[in-house]
């Protein structure tokens, strides 16, 4: 067993056990966006940020990637990891505001502003599609190309794979194509929907207080009155 | 008569020393003794005289004479002849008539006189292709020494004793680092020299690959002695063909002499290299990211721990050093770690090889020992800077080092003093720029250098350096506001912190040294819109002084758009419409009358 | 090869030695590093090679990486027996020419070219 400090709290957990696992374990909130717990840990999105401290010292991990280890002094929430967070929720934000998970993530997070000029682009190069197509669906179809400005996610050579057997598994997994946040008209009012954090979401007035477990919620999406974009 | 007359210097400089010059200088006492003339002249020890190819040197003070190629059985003929009859011995004495060629000595030029030598000792003397010649100046002697007195426990606690550090940036204790590797679990272990020096404006390990290979294969060899490896691995760029193909051929010519593969010198210790080429990606100077690229992987870091030293190649223990800690180790060996340890300041011991490059007057290779200031680097190696320009700051450790100003030139170099100041070692680039350099400018270069050499597995370090484009790129063409600076704070400290690699972790330093040391100048292009450095085109806007003018036509002739028209001998003026901002009067113009609007006149708070 | 042994590396070490330090001819080392190669040391060393051949003069003509001062390259070493090195800087095929014609066969070095003389401090 190993044992270490997780915001404080002394505790426990099996070798080989990483520090998002073990802060899930334990219930401490560590938002996520490339891990999924079918598949290899990636550690690209770095939203699972936690700080280590030792004396005066301090490193942020990955906690997804991070095994846990004796004596670590693990911090899920300190003010620099937040603060970093939130910066990294800000540009994804700008890049991808169409993917109702970084939505999601930016009304958890209290994320009100983007500093930075709004892109509208499909992808978050976060790599799940491609761990899903190799890991789970033994297709090894896609895969990462290139590096730095060219990075994307492609078949091989760019042309049609032998081995896709167009499962959907990609498309299944990924942040950013199959869930739409419908919200945001960018040109108008910027790329934060904030919609779905709204204290009075317009299913309110037909359920009353139910509480809405559906996700995406359907109620939201036909009760709105926003633009739906054309390539929904 | 109290005062001696004459005093015999005798060269105690290593190479004099390795040349039997102790004996040499006891033969002269005695020789001097047995003619009585010990109570005249006196014989003493003296450091380098800076022929060392020479050796053994000694030097007759005061006539000021230099003998070399002296034995000790010349000694008792020599006294004979110089001191009783007043001969000069025509075939020992040094240095041609120096005075009527006027010709410096090599020790006088300041470029290499502020030098130490220990790494590239053999540099410009030895034929890299030749394994005999590198033989014959010490070459693989540290490895028989290892083989016949050292057990690889021993080995290593010398290593750490020299407290010699990676040269590749970080700077960990390298006999820790084998230390770690020896005790990891394994029966299997690898070695492996990083030579993927992809830093623009570096080129010190290529230097070394060319020009002394076989120093960075004996320090290969030595350490899997110590760590127990009997596989090691040159992963070298492919961008440098000459460099590959010596190293390749040393390679050879170590496995014809016995010096590589099985019973190595005769003893029961085996060891094989083989050399990987990569493709030229920045990020597989990474180490995680190297070993990938060597498994035939695409080269992009992992999480660390588990370390290479624990879990590398194959998930076997892998030390991988850089080709210039590699180097050092055979002269450690051989001279001892005391004699390291002497050398450098209390954290940092030995030399550094810099490739000083940029506005300096001479560019080059510099090794240098640990301690020395970067004043003394820039400007009494590299003799300042060319023209009437003024230093304006200093890259140090690559792209992903800093920029320090002249304030900061005073630090000695130092990995510890390097790291406070905002900078790092890195591998030891020095890129000197001068007033022309804009800052903004030069960090934008380096940003985009980085983003592109990103592997772009982290969000962090992909988006963040590319954010951090977009808005240097906004400052540079005068779009930009002042709360746009505290973004880019944000986004560097994102990359900074949030990044995996070392590479990540790095990458936003130009950013975030330019703004630390250079924010005026931010402000300036921010809030004023004006580039002091006159580089970006947007921001500049150059007029013709009219008192300065004294209308000599060359700024109209150079011109390429006639912008600039006047008659001869009166000011000239410059069309705005027409002006495309390409400096060529600016560069011309002998009496600075062409300015852009005077910065130094606005105030900052 | 034979494999060497111990004794036989110190050996070679002193026979080599004692052949680089008692050379009988002149030595000329051209600064072959990729610096000196890209501002034209291959040149150098061709012009060398060409005028050595048409004269049948006896040098030991030699390779070696970069000298360090790159911004001054091509560069060349010239040592007379018992005499110290002579280091060129910034050299071209004509300059070449006027130092094996003045150097080599006369013995005065050209102080025009010459950048020092001696070696550097090692250690």
């Amino acid at each position: 067993m190993i044992k270490f400090k997780l915001n404080g709290l002394e505790v426990q957990v099996e070798e080989g056990t990483t520090l998002l696992e073990a802060a899930h374990f334990y219930g401490f909130p560590v938002p996520t966006l490339c891990y999924h717990e079918g598949l290899s840990n990636w550690g690209g999105c770095r939203l699972c940020i936690v700080e280590l401290k030792q004396g005066n010292q301090s490193r942020i991990v990955s906690s997804c990637t991070y095994l846990a280890q004796n004596d670590l002094n693990v911090f899920t929430n300190s003010e620099k990891v937040v603060k970093i967070r939130k910066t990294i929720i800000e540009t994804m934000l700008a890049t991808v505001p169409t993917s109702k998970i970084v939505q999601d993530l930016a009304s958890k997070y209290g994320v009100h502003r983007v500093r930075v000029a709004v892109e509208n682009k499909d992808c978050l190069l976060c790599g799940l599609c491609t761990r899903m197509c190799i890991e789970q669906m033994d297709g090894k179809a896609i895969g990462l190309v290139g590096r730095g400005d060219s990075l994307k996610i492609t078949t091989a050579f760019d042309k049609r794979s032998d081995t896709c057997r167009l499962c959907g598994g990609c498309i299944y997994i990924c942040p950013a194509c199959q869930i739409r946040c419908i919200g945001p008209n960018i040109e108008k009012d910027g790329p934060i929907c904030n919609a779905c954090a709204n204290l009075e979401p317009p299913c309110l007035d037909q359920f009353e207080n139910m509480m809405c477990y559906m996700d995406p919620c359907v109620a939201c999406e036909i009760g709105t009155e926003k633009p739906v974009k054309s390539k929904l | 008569m109290g005062s001696k007359r004459t005093t015999i210097y005798v060269c105690m400089g290593t190479s004099c020393d390795a040349r039997k010059s102790r004996r040499l200088q006891e033969a002269f006492s005695r020789a001097l003794k047995d003619k009585g003339l010990h109570d005249e002249i006196d014989v003493s020890a003296t450091s380098c005289l800076g022929y060392c190819d020479e050796g053994p040197n000694i030097l007759i003070e005061p006539e000021n004479l230099m003998y070399h190629n002296l034995n000790e059985e010349d000694v008792p003929f020599f006294i004979e002849e110089h001191f009783i009859k007043g001969n000069r011995l025509e075939n020992y004495i040094l240095a041609p008539g120096n005075g009527e060629l006027k010709i410096p000595d090599m020790t006088d030029i300041n470029f290499f006189k502020h030098q130490r030598l220990v790494v590239l000792r053999n540099r410009g003397r030895l034929e890299p292709d030749s394994i005999d010649e590198y033989i014959a100046m010490d070459g693989y002697a540290a490895l028989s020494k290892v083989l016949e007195e050292y057990t690889p426990e021993s080995i290593i606690v010398e290593i750490i004793d020299s407290g010699l550090r990676g040269r590749g940036g970080a700077g960990f204790p390298t006999g820790r680092k084998w230390q770690i590797c020896r005790n990891a679990p394994g029966n299997e272990k690898y070695i492996v020299c990083n030579a993927d020096e992809g830093d623009p404006g570096a080129f010190m390990d290529r230097s070394i690959l060319e020009s002394d290979p076989h120093a960075v294969i004996e320090g290969m060899i030595i350490g899997a002695r110590a760590i127990g490896a009997n596989q090691g691995f040159v992963y070298i760029r492919d961008e440098y063909p000459l460099a590959v193909q010596r190293i390749k051929k040393a390679i050879q010519q170590a496995e014809d002499y016995g010096l590589l593969g099985d019973h190595i010198l005769g003893s029961d210790f085996s060891f094989t290299l083989k050399i990987v080429r990569g493709a030229g990606a920045f990020v597989c100077g990474e180490e995680t990211a190297l070993l990938a690229s060597i498994e035939g992987k695409v080269g992009r870091p992992r999480q660390r721990p588990p370390f290479p030293v624990i879990k590398g190649l194959w998930r076997k223990p892998t030390n991988i050093n850089n080709v210039e800690t590699w180097a050092n180790v055979p002269h450690i060996i051989r001279n001892g770690a005391k004699w390291f340890s002497n050398i450098g300041t209390a954290k940092s011991k030995g030399t550094k090889i810099f490739s000083l490059v940029g506005k300096v007057t001479n560019t080059g290779l510099v090794e240098v020992p640990m301690g020395i200031t970067l004043r003394e680097v820039i400007f009494d190696i590299g003799a300042g800077i060319p023209g009437d320009k003024k230093f304006k700051a200093v890259q140090i450790g690559g792209p992903s080092g800093g920029c320090l100003p002249d304030k900061m030139l005073d630090i000695p170099i130092d990995y510890d003093q390097l790291v406070q100041a905002g900078a790092m070692m890195g591998s030891g680039g020095l890129i000197v720029m001068d007033e022309t350099t804009c800052m903004v400018d030069l960090a934008k270069y380096f940003t985009k250098f980085l983003y592109e050499e990103s592997c772009g597995k982290c969000w962090s370090c992909r988006e963040g350096l590319r954010r951090m484009l977009e808005i240097l790129t906004k400052i540079t063409e005068g779009k930009a506001k002042e709360e746009d600076l505290d973004t880019l704070r944000d986004l560097a400290e994102m990359t900074k912190y949030a990044s995996m690699c070392g590479l990540g972790q790095t990458a936003a330093n130009p950013v975030l040294s330019t703004l630390k040391y250079f924010e005026k100048e931010y402000i300036l292009h921010v809030r004023y819109k004006r580039c002091p450095a006159k580089v970006c085109k947007a921001l500049i806007n150059f007029y013709v002084i009219p008192e300065r003018c004294t209308g000599c036509m060359r700024c109209v002739a150079a011109c390429p758009t006639g912008a600039i028209t006047g008659p001869r001998s009166e000011p000239h003026n410059i069309d705005q419409s027409k002006c495309i901002k390409c400096r060529a009067c600016y560069e011309i113009c002998k009496f600075n009358a062409i300015e852009d609007v005077i910065v130094d006149a606005i105030v900052i708070k | 090869m034979a494999k060497l042994s111990i004794e036989d590396l110190k050996n070679l070490r002193d026979t080599m030695y004692r052949k680089m330090t008692n050379e009988e001819n002149p030595k000329i080392i051209v600064h072959m590093g990729t610096c000196g190669i890209a501002s034209g040391a291959q040149e150098i060393y061709d012009t060398i090679v060409r005028e050595l051949t048409q004269e049948k003069i006896n040098v030991t003509l030699k390779t070696s990486g970069c000298a360090g001062l790159c911004s001054r390259e091509p560069m060349i070493t010239i040592q007379l027996p018992g005499k110290a090195p002579v280091k060129y800087a910034d050299l071209n095929p004509k300059k070449v020419i006027k130092i094996l014609n003045q150097h080599i066969r006369n013995g005065v070095p050209v102080a025009d070219y010459a950048l020092a003389i001696g070696s550097e401090t090692t250690y």
